[in-house]
């Protein structure tokens, strides 16, 4: 199918916190859920319109979230593909309820369990259902690590003694953490685990501005490995399942996500070190000229470049705080989405079309 | 003034005690608390401005208005320092009309610039970057207008916290003036970025550049990149002198960061590593720069079936001798980096490999050879293993170069020689690639080899056609030659088909070209397959007749594909309007009694 291999983008609204819009009606709320993939902005002076694949509105319940976003990606793991699911949005617009459910409470039972804790469930069990039905054939071994990208820097949720990590990769297994921990799962609930173990470290912080908001991108990685044994044939299939809990969308003015601001002069007065960005955006348009660019992708996108725009499923989560307060910041968030929805496998092929026809 | 003698010298105290808060104390800050030490230089700052309004107003008004407007300049850096636009907006205004009267003097203009500056960021922040243009061309026709008229060292704001015999040199002040109006620039660069004004912000680049080596004020390995990748850009324009001029400059400046010895004296085995990985990539540059300026040529002396027309190079040589180089020297001016000691090392790196289109081979080999240096230079960091995308780009450059190189070439033997050179590098690679995290490379190399394969045949079949009779030898050799071609396209196209293994009904856009010219040239290689069987070769035939069916229906099918295949598409017409009778006639001779 032609859509098969585009990022799918969910936008769910959360409720607007207790005691703000309800007091002044529906004149608080910059958004309206038009329908199942439509979304209204009131902006002036003409308000805007969005589409997307899924729109969940304030009602939405975690189950159905779960299956419209996350459910496909876990049987398509199954079949050997890599997926991801990304969760985008500024601090306080739901991303953690989404991805984790409620805060402070034990997750992994709790009726309003999110998305992460539902995945592992429902990957557990069709790991299950395969073993029962192929018996002693068919073995599974899944692993994970968890990684966390604060200011460039790569370091393992898993072992919080460790320096810095780096990014390599290999012919055969493609993009990897060289060093991070891989822990063996056997069941959901020792993937939460380990999950709840990792995110206690971390980083945060608090502005007068902002209450407390993650200023780091987590990644939380599954490597399913079954083998089959047909007769004397072995066949082995891997893939992975990222789950990525990216910093509050207001933080991110190191990402390409930001739109126009300016990049500043560092502290130090000598290092104008943003200025290579800018070359580089000119760069960009050269006409299919060969070219390179000394600067490479953010950490992030370097790690998940399979993810964005490869050769996986990946799914988008932008979730949104329908105050007016955050006008901005919804708008920017929405305007992301829509970029995202645009990423396609992009396969540019060497082809010289000199090449002699006759 | 009241605060006069000791008074004044708290003042002062104050205010140095919250600049070194702002600068140097908040880069030590813990990760939960980010801004503790901007908030206690902002307490510091309204403490002083309390001092300043406690003062009374008398004969010196005007010193007075300039201490606030610092004061407010400061407080503003440091709302929007602290993610504070509202009010970081609201006290650089108030800066900037208390300064608004004395702008143009000496004791304001670096103040009054550094304001603008700041009122840029704040406004792109907001993301109106038209707002942010015109604060920023306004301090730079400031910077201008005050250099026409005054032009001494103006007053750095801290002064104005400062007692007398603490004061700056002449020397210093014009330094931090200079500074102010580089950030300037290199705001302004960003914002034509933004607008899309390409020329205008590349040009706002190389100045900021080239006063950065002015001043001094740069880092080597980071000015090196920035250089390098601006030579890309040029790259881009087919300016190749100013393409070289970057990429020279980048490399004379890089050496300088190996010998000046860093500040923490011990270097890490990490910041070792770096200076590394950064001298491949501006390799990197290099090699594009040969490739660039080799394939540029090869555009000018082709002629329409893509080989060398010597009427074309003999016409270009006459005009080269004649072309002087005075028109190039006038560009040069405009962007040349450096002072003396530094300009001449920049000259001679350029000395090492022309800028000029290659018209002959030795020319061309001269270019080729430079950038198989640098390939060999880039090779060493970006090894496989640890970089599989960057080593197999820098393999795909090897090869684009003896493709390049190949067309200079009359020899047909010793070209084949070389396209099979790009083979050697290209297959084992491939071999080796996982196609599930590595799909689009992958793709790239199946194309890439196919096309070789498929040259390599046709260098062949010219090869035997000037043969009285062909040999089994090069008929061998043509067969599996095209053999290979057709394996590689069909790997191609495989790999386009969905996890089912069923070929896609409609294609993406973006194959949808290579995928077209893959079916069309495999159409092409049965038909150019020899045998001597005639049931075999009908065969073929009958194979061939399919692929070019599949590009005729569909192009009918969907009719925006045509655009992408026009030549192919005319040409695969006609094959399945002739091929049904050839087939028809060689039946006849395989059987005459039916």
């Amino acid at each position: 199918s032609v859509e098969g291999d585009a990022i799918k983008v969910y936008v769910r609204v959360r409720p607007p916190s207790e005691g703000t819009a309800l007091t002044d009606g529906d004149q608080g709320l910059c958004l309206s859920v038009l329908s199942s993939n439509t979304i209204r902005l009131h902006s002036k002076p003409e308000p805007k319109i969005f589409t997307f694949d899924y729109v969940a509105n304030m009602e939405t319940t975690q189950e159905s979230v779960f299956s419209s976003v996350a459910k496909n990606i876990v049987e398509s793991c199954m079949n050997g593909y890599n997926g991801t699911i990304f969760a985008y949005g500024q601090t306080g617009s739901g991303k953690t309820f989404t991805m984790m459910g409620p805060s402070d409470s034990d997750n992994f039972t709790h009726s309003l369990r999110g998305v992460i804790p539902r995945s592992f469930e429902y990957l557990f069990f069709l790991i299950e259902r395969e073993k029962e039905k192929a018996g002693s054939a068919k073995s599974f071994l899944c692993k994970c690590s968890f990684i966390e990208i604060y200011n460039e820097q790569i370091f393992d949720l898993l072992d919080s003694a460790s320096a810095g990590l780096f990014l390599r990769e290999h012919i055969k297994k493609g993009v990897f953490v060289d060093g991070a921990v891989e822990q063996v799962l056997s069941s959901a609930a020792e993937a939460y685990q380990v999950l709840t173990t990792g995110w206690r470290n971390r980083r945060v912080a608090s502005t007068s501005m902002n209450r407390e908001s993650s200023r780091s991108h987590a990644v939380f990685t599954i490597t399913v490995e079954s083998m089959e044994k047909n007769n004397e044939v072995v066949n082995i299939r891997s893939s992975l399942l990222n789950l990525v809990d990216l910093a509050g969308s207001e933080r991110q003015k190191d990402t390409h996500t930001e739109g126009l601001r300016l990049k500043e002069a560092g502290n130090i007065n000598r290092s104008l070190s943003c200025l290579g960005q800018v070359i580089t955006a000119l760069v960009d348009v050269g006409n299919g000229k060969q070219r390179h660019i000394c600067y490479r992708d953010s950490k992030l996108t370097f790690l998940l470049r399979d993810s964005l725009g490869g050769n996986a499923k990946t799914s988008i989560i932008a979730n949104v705080h329908p105050g007016s307060r955050c006008f901005g910041e919804t708008l920017s968030t929405l305007n992301f989405a829509q970029r995202a929805k645009l990423i396609k496998n992009k396969a540019v092929v060497n082809e010289d079309t000199q090449g002699n026809v006759s | 003034m009241a605060a006069a003698g000791g008074g004044w010298a708290a003042v002062c105290e104050k205010f140095r005690a919250a600049r070194t808060l702002s600068a140097v104390e908040s880069r030590k800050d813990p990760e939960t608390e980010p801004y503790r030490s901007k908030y206690s230089a902002r307490a510091l700052l309204q403490e002083v401005k309390q001092l300043l309004s406690a003062a009374e107003e008398g004969d010196e008004a005007r010193l007075l208005a300039v201490r606030r407007a610092v004061l407010e300049y400061e407080l503003g850096v440091n709302h929007t320092d602290t993610e504070e636009l509202s009010a970081g907006e609201e006290h650089l205004q108030r800066c900037t009309q208390l300064l608004e009267p004395h702008r143009l003097s000496p004791d304001c203009v670096s103040l009054y610039i550094q304001a603008q500056n700041n009122l840029g960021i704040l406004w792109s922040e907001r993301d109106e970057i038209k707002t942010a243009q015109t604060y920023l061309e306004s301090a730079e026709a400031l910077y201008n207008q005050y250099m026409k008229e005054d032009g001494n060292p103006p007053l750095d704001p801290s002064e104005h916290f400062m007692a007398e015999e603490e004061k700056l040199t002449d020397q210093e002040r014009s330094k931090r003036f200079e500074k102010a109006y580089t950030h300037t620039l290199y705001y302004l660069a960003q914002v034509y970025q933004h607008l899309e004004m390409i020329e205008k912000a590349a040009q706002y680049c190389h100045t900021t550049l080239k006063r950065q080596l002015e001043y001094c004020g740069y880092y080597p390995v980071e000015w090196a990149l920035n250089a390098a990748t601006l030579s890309q850009y040029y790259l881009s324009k087919q300016c190749f002198m100013e393409s070289r001029h970057c990429l020279a400059a980048a490399s004379v400046i890089f050496s300088q960061a190996g010998q000046v010895p860093s500040a923490e004296d011990n270097e890490t085995e990490e910041d070792q590593q770096d200076l590394r990985q950064r001298k491949a990539e501006i390799a990197r540059c290099w090699i594009k720069y040969c490739l660039n300026l080799l394939q540029s040529a090869r555009k000018l002396l082709e002629d329409n079936v893509g080989e060398l027309d010597p009427d074309r190079q003999l016409e270009l040589k006459a005009q080269r001798s004649k072309e002087e180089d005075e028109k190039e020297k006038g560009r040069k001016k405009a962007v040349l980096f450096g002072t003396s000691e530094i300009c001449d090392s920049v000259l001679a790196m350029e000395e090492k490999v022309s800028s000029v289109y290659p018209l002959d081979f030795q020319e061309a080999r001269e270019i080729f050879l430079v950038g198989q240096n640098y390939v060999q230079e880039a090779k060493e960091f970006f090894q496989v293993d640890g970089y599989v995308t960057d080593h197999i780009e820098i393999v795909q450059d090897h090869s684009a170069l003896f493709k390049v190189l190949a067309f200079f070439e009359e020899d047909y033997e010793r070209r084949c020689k070389m396209h099979k050179r790009r083979i050697d590098m290209l297959e084992p690679i491939y071999a080796d690639l996982n196609p599930q995290y590595y799909l689009l490379i992958s793709r790239q190399l199946q194309f890439e080899l196919a096309d070789t394969y498929y040259e390599m045949m046709d260098l062949k079949v010219a090869i035997g056609n000037r043969l009285e009779e062909l040999d089994s030898h090069t008929i061998k050799k043509i067969n599996s030659l095209a053999q290979l071609a057709i394996k590689y396209y069909e790997l191609f196209l495989d790999s386009l088909r969905n996890p089912d293994k069923v070929f896609p009904e409609e294609l993406e856009e973006d194959v949808l070209r290579p995928a077209m010219v893959a079916k069309f040239h495999i159409a092409r290689l049965y038909g150019k397959l020899i045998t001597s069987d005639s049931k075999k070769q009908l065969e073929n035939m009958q194979t061939s007749l399919e692929y070019y069916t599949f590009l005729v229906d569909y192009c009918e099918k969907y009719p925006d594909a045509v655009r992408a295949v026009e030549t192919e598409l005319e040409l695969s017409k006609e094959m399945v309007g002739l091929l049904p009778t050839k087939m028809e006639r060689l039946r006849a001779k395989l059987c005459p009694f039916i």
